[in-house]
């Protein structure tokens, strides 16, 4: 049972080939990394399974549907989907924007909406504009409106990127947390946390999968050197493998 | 609540000032006494003549709130207006075509007709050129926009050129431009309150997609909008809203670029309740407005337009100030 799959996708954009003819398969509860190099194609691959790019060839399914097939509406209740960046256009409220998030639920958004506000602790910033927010509230807040309606799966563009290492710990954790009966596909930049983390690792390279499968046999495989085009030295420590570059 | 009690008694405040304002000062007691049904002809006048037009003003301004909230919300731009999309360029031909085409229909049904016409149809020209061009997003729809004002404009210039020898007729199409609400019957206030009202419907219709779309395209898609077909809608249905305000009261400046801006102060950004307050707001400015327009240099009247961009400028240049403070 699968709940995306990706068969023969391209996405080409003004010349460039963002994606070159990448196929995958991801299970109904996993954690998957999605590793490589800037430019190798990762957001765009999560863009294209989230319904947001349309593939220039190749098709998406959720379960047993097309993609293409789905309405925004069902395909929001199926795919959550958080963004690298994001910046509301109006300065709303912490209580508006967890709300927001939540109306995919229809009648049941303000219980939606509560639970996720108590889940991520952000109670006593209900009231608070998000332009007074910092980088670590503004993650809880968005993880809160992404995951207020908890879809079968989630789809992260490096959300922690910018953060401390305890904000980035604890965003990592919470996407990885609900993996254990839900698909999690997390692109990762901190390479170390990839490894302690995550089930599965995909390792992406200009537009293609070079690599895909359990997180330690990804970790000691070749070809995540040449698809950084650097050599890693693999250090072996009490809470997993360390990879530094020689 | 406070808030809202408030927008209530200001424009209820602004509604009274106005009906007192004009040419002849009334009191609220003269106010009183006309619609207790004496029969003076002083009452008669207030009854006949000024009301009507201090509520047609009013809802003239509850349009172009509502019109105004809906484009900077569907662009997610403050400084975004209702006549955007070309809606000023086409009223404007619509008007001239009606004034100066001797068509040998009642102007007080054609004018309104034709300006309604030329302002959702520059709009749907717009969208439609956009979807031509390929450029579907609020970004090709500007653009097209602009081009579409151009063409409408130089087509204006044209008629405008050709058909008037004389200059009388000229000064009625400057003077229809530059807005002002015309003193409606009864009968037709009535249309008038019931399309506003209509319109303060469909425009909430709205309010949940406009609050998705203001999370951005990216996000509002992920949460299941169907980004491109929510703004062609969006559009066309704030452009009949704007359609409306202009036919009943020709190009009122600003009012649909400050109402949603001063809502937004005060009911926050969400759309449910800012497209009402919006209303409020744009209801009360247009309604003091058009009672300076009347009641400042009798016994002439100065154009509507006029008055709300000149103290429109002053505002604005407040609202860029505050921006740079914040």
């Amino acid at each position: 049972m699968t709940t995306i799959s990706a068969d023969g996708l391209f996405l080409k954009r003004g010349g460039a080939t963002l994606l070159a003819g990448l196929s995958l398969s991801l299970g109904p509860a996993s954690s998957v990394a999605v590793i490589g190099p800037n430019g190798a194609g990762k957001s765009m691959l999560l863009k294209t399974l989230a319904g947001i790019e349309t593939p220039t060839a190749g098709r998406v399914c959720v379960g047993d549907h097309d993609l293409a097939l789905l309405s925004s509406a069902a395909r929001a209740r199926q795919i959550g989907y958080l963004p690298q960046h994001f910046e509301p256009h109006w300065d709303l409220r912490v209580a508006e924007l967890v709300r927001l998030g939540a109306e995919r639920m229809g009648h049941q958004a303000r219980d939606a909406a509560d639970r996720a506000i108590a889940r991520f602790g952000l109670g006593l910033l209900c009231a608070r504009r998000w332009s007074t927010l910092s980088g670590g509230e503004r993650a809880r807040v968005l993880l809160a409106m992404v995951l207020a309606v908890d879809p079968p799966a989630l789809l992260a563009d490096e959300p922690a990127a910018s953060l401390d290492i305890r904000h980035r710990i604890d965003v990592v954790q919470a996407l990885v947390a609900r993996a254990t009966d839900r698909l999690s596909v997390v692109v990762m930049h901190d390479l170390d946390l990839t490894f302690r983390f995550f089930d599965n690792v995909i390792v992406m390279d200009a537009g293609r999968i070079v690599a895909h499968g359990r997180a330690q046999n990804v970790f000691d495989d070749l070809r995540l050197d040449s698809a950084f085009g650097v050599r890693f030295e693999r250090l072996k420590t009490p809470y997993g493998g360390l990879l530094r570059p020689k | 609540m406070k808030v809202w009690l408030g927008l209530v008694l200001i424009l209820a405040g602004a509604a009274v000032v106005a009906a007192c304002a004009g040419h002849e000062w009334a009191s609220p007691v003269d106010l009183a006494r006309a619609l207790a049904g004496d029969g003076s002809l002083r009452s008669r006048l207030l009854v006949e003549w000024r009301m009507p037009r201090v509520l047609a003003a009013a809802l003239v301004g509850v349009l172009l709130g509502l019109g105004g909230a809906v484009f900077q919300g569907v662009f997610r731009n403050p400084l975004a207006e209702p006549y955007l999309l070309g809606s000023a360029g086409g009223a404007a031909l619509g008007a001239t075509v009606a004034l100066l085409v001797p068509l040998g229909l009642s102007q007080s049904l054609l004018l309104p007709a034709l300006a309604f016409a030329g302002a959702w149809g520059a709009t749907v020209l717009v969208i439609g050129v956009s979807r031509v061009a390929g450029a579907v997003d609020a970004a090709g729809m500007l653009l097209a926009g602009v081009a579409v004002a151009a063409v409408l404009g130089a087509l204006r210039s044209f008629v405008m050129l050709a058909l008037s020898d004389e200059t009388v007729s000229l000064q009625i199409v400057l003077s229809w431009v530059l807005g002002g609400v015309q003193t409606p019957t009864w009968p037709i206030l009535g249309l008038l309150a019931v399309l506003s009202a209509a319109c303060l419907g469909l425009t909430l219709l709205f309010a949940r997609g406009l609050d998705m779309i203001g999370l951005g395209e990216v996000m509002a898609t992920a949460f299941g909008l169907d980004v491109n077909r929510f703004v062609a809608l969006a559009v066309l249905a704030g452009s009949v809203v704007v359609a409306a305000a202009v036919a009943f009261g020709g190009l009122v400046a600003f009012v649909g670029l400050a109402a949603p801006h001063i809502a937004r102060w005060l009911v926050g950004p969400m759309h449910r309740p800012l497209l009402p307050a919006s209303a409020l707001v744009g209801a009360s400015i247009v309604t003091i407005a058009d009672a300076i327009a009347r009641a400042a240099l009798p016994p002439s009247e100065i154009p509507l337009g006029l008055v709300t961009a000149v103290a429109g400028g002053p505002f604005f240049v407040l609202l860029l100030a505050h921006r740079l403070r914040t």
